[in-house]
């Protein structure tokens, strides 16, 4: 999602509007919900796809969901570190999300295991890193 | 609706072509198609050319080449699925009688982006998080070990069946058979994808020249029907989804088996996309020629080879045959046509009678794939 100057200063994640970091660094993923059909989104939308309502909100989205699959990625365009592991996640909100998976050993992961929300460097673009939301392991 | 055939049919063999244009690429295939059918370049009296990533104009570019202008050029993208796409056009067109005699192209030069990779739209969001298309595949074929209990041994023998396949084709890009160990040692992509298990970057071109069932006697004693053409745009969905139901292709799948009056039995052999090892198994379930997750077994029984009871791309595919991504969708065309005739060489299917295409596009956000397309040809 294409960002401007004036954005990137409010919000220096790559998911922009998607994400909110408190000042104590706790980050919460933003969606949107439907006022009229209670469809929920992510990222955040301006009009619903179900019912072509505009009267659209922003929500936050639950931090805690579980791996619905992944793969460990090793051929990526230059700005990703290598390998990363891209995942989907599902939340309890019924939205699925795509996400790094980080912190965790590949061979350690196991369909629908927990995850938490948490925020990370996920590569570098012109010398700056690249930080955004990814998901981790749930300690237990 | 007018009965429509095909009369033509032409490629440019896949291959890297760095110091070459798209232009260049792509006259070689409509010159033999036109040759192919008989008629003259002023018969022809529109084109329909399916690029991805060509650029603007793409099919005035190539056509200007053989001084085929100034008729209607109508370019077409649809990821993956742009020439099959473009075919569906050209068959709506001769179909409800606007046209007798049309042209269909399809072109893409992939070594211009130097490789690694499909370059993505970078305005999708999960793009833009670093989503790339074996990553999405690769995830879909985890999830599918795991439900049904596909071993990686399983899913790397469709590598070698595609290049034993594909060995038999000159036109293809790769033309060697691998054995399982090649594949599963090969260097890591995505996980589980070694290099093996993906389609191969590269150029090409194809094409097809289709007339009305009436006009094309004039031109062939061995016109091919078309049976049914399908294009389809994935559903958006937000929420979860069974990433090993590809909903798009069993959806069309359906509505391609009602329009032609055939069913899945009765296809003697298809072209389907498989752009991954995982999405040959996935195409064999959604296209009905076994059941859901009945896939590995139809393989390891020999069924999809050819010789089997349904083989599935004889010509290599696009992990063998190459998959420059606009010229696929004609080119599986091009290849069910010619197995028809009987002039598939060392990889004929013996007395086929009905051929299936299959070319999905996709690398969009909430989508099972952006774009699909079915198309059955008979004699």
């Amino acid at each position: 999602m294409a960002q401007s100057a004036e954005q990137l200063e409010d919000n220096p994640f790559l998911a922009g509007d998607a994400l909110r970091v408190a000042d104590d660094g706790t980050a919460r993923l933003i969606g949107t919900e439907c006022a009229d059909c209670a469809t929920k989104l992510f990222p955040p939308v301006h009009v619903c796809p179900d019912c072509m309502s505009e009267n659209v909100g922003e929500i936050e989205l639950s931090s805690d969901g579980t791996l619905y699959s992944w793969s460990v990625v090793h051929v990526a365009p230059p700005n990703w570190r290598v390998p990363y592991i891209a995942g989907y996640v599902d939340l309890p909100d019924g939205v699925r999300v795509f996400t790094h998976v980080v912190g965790a050993d590949p061979a350690g992961l196991e369909m629908d295991m927990p995850v938490s929300l948490t925020i990370a460097t996920l590569g570098e673009d012109a010398g700056a890193p690249v930080e955004s939301y990814a998901f981790t392991p749930t300690r237990t | 609706m007018r009965e429509v055939s095909v009369i033509g049919v032409g490629i440019t063999p896949f291959a890297k072509y760095r110091d070459k244009s798209l232009a260049e690429i792509g006259w070689p295939a409509v010159k033999r198609a036109i040759e192919d059918s008989g008629v003259e370049k002023k018969d022809i009296e529109a084109a329909y050319c399916g690029s991805a990533l060509g650029g603007m104009m793409s099919g005035q570019r190539v056509l200007k080449q053989l001084g085929i202008t100034g008729l209607p050029i109508t370019n077409v993208e649809n990821a993956c699925s742009s020439s099959s796409s473009a075919f569906r056009q050209a068959y709506i067109a001769v179909a409800a009688g606007v046209y007798d005699v049309v042209l269909v192209l399809g072109v893409e030069k992939l070594t211009k982006f130097g490789g690694g990779t499909l370059p993505l739209e970078k305005e999708d969001f999960e793009v833009t998080h670093g989503l790339v298309m074996p990553a999405l595949y690769g995830m879909r074929a985890r999830r599918y070990m795991h439900d049904y209990g596909l071993t990686e041994e399983q899913l790397a023998s469709v590598a070698v069946k595609a290049h034993r396949h594909g060995a038999r084709n000159p036109e293809a890009q790769y033309r060697n058979e691998v054995t399982l160990e090649e594949v599963m040692s090969a260097r890591k992509i995505a996980e589980p994808f070694t290099l093996l298990h993906c389609c191969p970057s590269g150029d090409g071109a194809s094409a097809v020249v289709i007339a009305s069932a009436e006009k094309a006697r004039q031109y062939t004693t061995k016109p091919v029907k078309v049976a049914c053409s399908e294009v389809n745009s994935g559903k958006y969905m937000t929420g979860f989804r069974d990433m090993t139901t590809p909903e798009i292709t069993v959806r069309g799948a359906k509505q391609a088996y009602e329009e032609a009056g055939i069913g899945p039995e009765d296809v003697d052999l298809a072209e389907v996309h498989d752009a991954f090892t995982i999405a040959e198994l996935l195409y064999y379930e959604a296209l009905g020629f076994c059941g859901k997750g009945e896939a590995a077994k139809l393989l390891e029984d020999g069924e999809t080879s050819i010789g089997g009871r349904i083989p599935v791309n004889p010509s290599g595919g696009l992990l063998s045959k190459g998959h420059p991504i606009g010229a696929t969708g004609t080119a599986q065309i091009v290849e069910i046509v010619r197995q028809l005739r009987g002039e598939a060489g060392d990889r004929q299917v013996e007395g086929a009678k009905v051929g299936l295409t299959h070319c999905t596009g996709g690398g969009i956000s909430g989508f099972d794939h952006g774009a699909c397309s079915i198309h059955m040809f008979s004699v």
